[in-house]
């Protein structure tokens, strides 16, 4: 039956397969966009374990099973993007710079960069001012909104970095980079203008 | 200066017909082996090529329609989840479209014009080796990403803001996007070579009234795809910059505009569906010809009617946009211009009619794959009358009504007839005859499982089910109807096995078949099955406008072009009066250089800006690659 396709062509067919069956291969091996996460990895995301400060610390083991999601997940940044709006993060951060609470842009982050310490301050809250969202959001919710924020303040663009929002433009969206274009330098020390000290 | 040791400037008329083989075989023929295939610009290698290739994506889409299928058979049924359900359907759709129906109307374009209007290759042939690359480059691009669990889901037409940056995460919209690109290069690349091969390049005689109706089609539809295409590579082009550098082209809020996607989709949209009918019309009526035994009825009115449906296709996209809020008078005009396309296809319809009628029809299997195509193309059509108009289209918008419209409208227009022409140019592309009796099984088995499986689709719709959910409740009266199409799709699918299996088998093994088997009376009969690489040894002199029927014994020829380089003959545009001898381009490996090094800036430029830049220094090495003079014969004219 196959006779008909002649010797030239075995090099297209084998390539034009290898490369699908090597895509499937690699669509396997790789993390399925979940819309709703298993419950008990869900609940397993609440288990984080601090260093005493409150600052950094461990995040729960199946947060690395699932191969940091949170902090790469094109999904999952997206669906941060959106919850920054809907729970009023803006009215204190505006979009990122800062105005009563402190700013995400500018290089400089209060408990550090890690995506446990970003967790912690939503979940938790911290002084002077920000405020616990323990009880206003789900534990998958938090997680997903600490990427994005996470995402601002990063100098060099994530691949699966939100995109400009449908909105009035203030900032270069999270592909663009800001924090890299916005950050100041100043002068090295702690900065009256980079928010209260902890 | 190069000095040639034998007779300077050998023509044709000097040698005999077996001398003249030889010759025009050592200047025309690829060679053999991978650098030869992947070099190689003859329009009959890359038309079979483009070929394969859409049918390799037509199964794949098949499987995919299976699939959904499979998940739609029962309420809440658990085969496919939402999310790849999403990636189904706009795989589904894209694939259909750009993958397999535009591609592979050009395809037989680009097999078949040459030969009907009597050239030795097509136009730019370098040109066209870069075009099918590019297309192969544009398709595994969208199937590898699916396969990575990356396929785009916001359906085939990607409205915005679905599409837009704020709701579809990742690179899913940006593959979609990029794929138009490459399918839009291709296709554009093929069009202009057909528009220059029909204008210039027809057999001496062949003036405008004595061109085969399939060419007379791809000469519109080359029109159409050269007018319509721009319009969705600008508005892809404008989606990739909205989602990548924070653009504002679909954006409310800064002055932007989402109906903008709207209207430049469907300008593109629209025109796309006569781009795959009309050539099915050329093909409905080369059949029909061959078929009745006598010319097409009204070859005048067949090619208005061509020319008119080309011009009022760009007159009536908005009707795809009643539901989005647009002015009143607005809605009328379109409702007025859609129905106004009925007249056209109707009278392309009664020429058929009135064709067979005055003929004698011989019922082979691409004649049957012919009446099942106008039974079907004419409900496909009155339903697109009944959603012309605004309150019927309220009411049936994005729902299961339309599903059945444009299913019965694109496979009754388009997939029948091209079914039909594969029966009846396989014998000249292969040398072989496929099984009359496997022919006609498969023809019902396709005929059937098409109308179970969508006409019920047309009552799911007017009972209410939406188009593109991934289930469905219980308590929806849809369940039974449902399974019933599940189960028709199986038949349906059974008979595009058949038909895989017939193509295959008779490729290898089918009874030889003679030059003309069909009896036809058009050019690509007059020369062997399958042609030689210089299609005709010498170039056919046209009297009539069927150069094959009138004396079958002898055709005149025209004589005098080189044999030591690639030559054919340029005609002018109306009378095909014989202008010059033109060199045709031998074969190059550069346009699949060209080909790759454009596919590496467009793929690196859904990711970074700079990939414009960077990649942009690949592709002008490959382009000044290919167009360096060489000191070939084909350069010095």
């Amino acid at each position: 039956m196959f006779r008909g396709i002649n010797k030239a062509k075995w090099p297209f067919l084998a390539t034009f397969v290898l490369l699908v069956v090597a895509g499937a291969f690699l669509g396997w091996a790789r993390q399925p966009r979940e819309l709703r996460t298993d419950p008990p990895i869900a609940a397993d995301l609440d288990h984080l374990r601090l260093m005493p400060n409150g600052i950094s610390g461990a995040p729960p083991e199946s947060y690395f099973a699932e191969g940091k999601l949170y902090e790469s997940d094109a999904y999952n940044l997206s669906q941060g993007q959106r919850l920054y709006d809907w729970f009023g993060c803006p009215s204190c951060h505006r979009d990122g710079r800062g105005n009563v609470g402190p700013s995400f842009l500018d290089g400089w982050w209060l408990y550090g960069p890690e995506m446990v310490s970003i967790v912690a301050s939503i979940r938790d809250g911290r002084p002077h001012g920000m405020p616990a969202f323990r009880d206003r959001m789900t534990i998958e919710e938090i997680w997903q909104l600490a990427g994005y924020v996470q995402t601002i303040g990063a100098y060099s663009a994530k691949v699966g970095a939100t995109g400009r929002k449908d909105d009035r433009q203030t900032r270069p969206a999270e592909n663009r980079a800001p924090a890299r274009i916005l950050f100041d330098e100043g002068p090295v020390g702690v900065h009256p203008d980079q928010g209260p000290s902890p | 200066m190069i000095v040639r040791d034998e007779v300077e400037d050998l023509r044709d008329t000097a040698l005999d017909e077996v001398q003249l083989d030889r010759r025009l075989s050592e200047t025309w023929s690829t060679p053999t082996g991978l650098w030869g295939a992947l070099s190689t610009v003859d329009h009959k290698i890359i038309g079979r090529r483009y070929i394969y290739t859409a049918f390799i994506f037509l199964a794949l889409g098949g499987i995919l329609a299976l699939a959904m299928r499979l998940q739609l058979s029962e309420p809440e049924a658990r085969f496919i989840g939402p999310d790849r359900y999403n990636q189904i359907f706009t795989m589904h759709g894209t694939n259909m479209m750009f993958l397999f129906a535009v591609p592979v109307m050009e395809a037989m374009a680009v097999y078949l014009v040459p030969l009907m209007v009597g050239t030795r290759n097509i136009a730019f042939p370098r040109l066209n080796a870069f075009s099918y690359w590019m297309y192969l480059a544009g398709g595994l691009l969208l199937w590898i990403a699916f396969a990575v669990d990356t396929g785009p889901d916001v359906g085939w037409f990607a409205y915005v803001p679905l599409s837009g940056p704020q709701y579809a995460a990742g690179k899913r919209a940006d593959i979609w996007a990029q794929m138009i690109t490459f399918t839009e290069v291709s296709a554009l690349a093929v069009a202009v070579e057909i528009v220059v091969t029909v204008l210039k390049q027809r057999a001496p005689g062949m003036s405008l009234d004595r061109i085969p109706l399939f060419v007379w089609s791809m000469l519109v539809t080359s029109f159409l795809i050269i007018l319509a295409m721009p319009a969705i590579m600008i508005a892809s082009t404008a989606l990739i910059l909205d989602r990548l550098v924070g653009t504002h082209f679909f954006n409310p809020a800064e002055g932007g505009d989402v109906l903008l996607w709207q209207h430049l989709f469907w300008f593109f949209g629209h025109p796309e569906v006569y781009i795959i009918f009309l050539p099915a019309v050329g093909m409905v009526s080369t059949i029909v010809a061959t078929f009745t035994r006598r010319p097409v009825f009204g070859y005048l009115a067949m090619v208005m009617a061509l020319v008119t449906t080309g011009v009022l296709a760009f007159g009536l996209w908005v009707h795809h946009m009643f539901v989005a809020g647009l002015p009143r008078l607005g809605e009328s005009f379109f409702t007025a211009s859609s129905m106004a396309i009925a007249i056209p296809a109707g009278l392309q319809i009664f020429c058929w009619l009135a064709t067979m009628w005055a003929g004698r029809p011989v019922f082979k299997t691409p004649f049957l794959f012919v009446i099942g195509f106008m039974v079907i193309f004419v409900i496909g059509g009155m339903t697109g009358v009944m959603v012309a108009s605004v309150p019927f289209d309220t009411q049936v918008h994005d729902t299961y009504f339309v599903v059945a419209h444009f299913h019965y409208v694109l496979v009754g227009g388009a997939v029948f007839p091209l079914l039909g022409a594969i029966y009846y140019w396989f014998p000249k592309i292969t040398g072989r005859m496929m099984s009359e009796t496997l022919g006609r099984w498969t023809f019902g088995l396709i005929f059937t499982g098409f109308n179970l499986t969508f006409f019920p689709m047309h009552i799911l719709g007017l009972q209410g089910m939406p188009r593109r959910i991934y289930t469905y409740q219980p308590e929806m009266p849809w369940s039974g109807l449902n399974m019933f199409i599940s189960l028709s799709a199986v038949i349906l699918a059974a008979g595009f096995l058949l038909f895989f299996i017939d193509a295959i088998r008779s490729a290898a093994s089918g009874p030889a078949a003679p030059d003309n088997p069909w009896g036809a009376s058009t050019l690509e009969w007059a020369t062997s099955s399958p042609p030689l690489p210089y299609n005709f040894a010498r170039l056919p002199v046209v009297g009539s406008l069927e150069p094959l029927s009138n004396n079958s014994e002898t055709l005149s020829v025209a004589g005098g072009l080189s044999v030591d380089r690639r030559e054919l003959i340029v005609t002018s545009v109306v009378e095909a009066l014989p202008e010059a001898r033109e060199s045709s381009p031998g074969n190059s490996i550069w346009p699949l250089w060209s080909a790759l090094a454009t596919t590496v800036l467009l793929i690196w430029s859904i990711f970074t800006p700079w990939a414009v830049v960077w990649g942009s220094i690949p592709v002008s090495i490959a382009l000044i690659g290919w167009f360096w003079p060489k000191g070939t014969p084909e350069d010095d004219t």
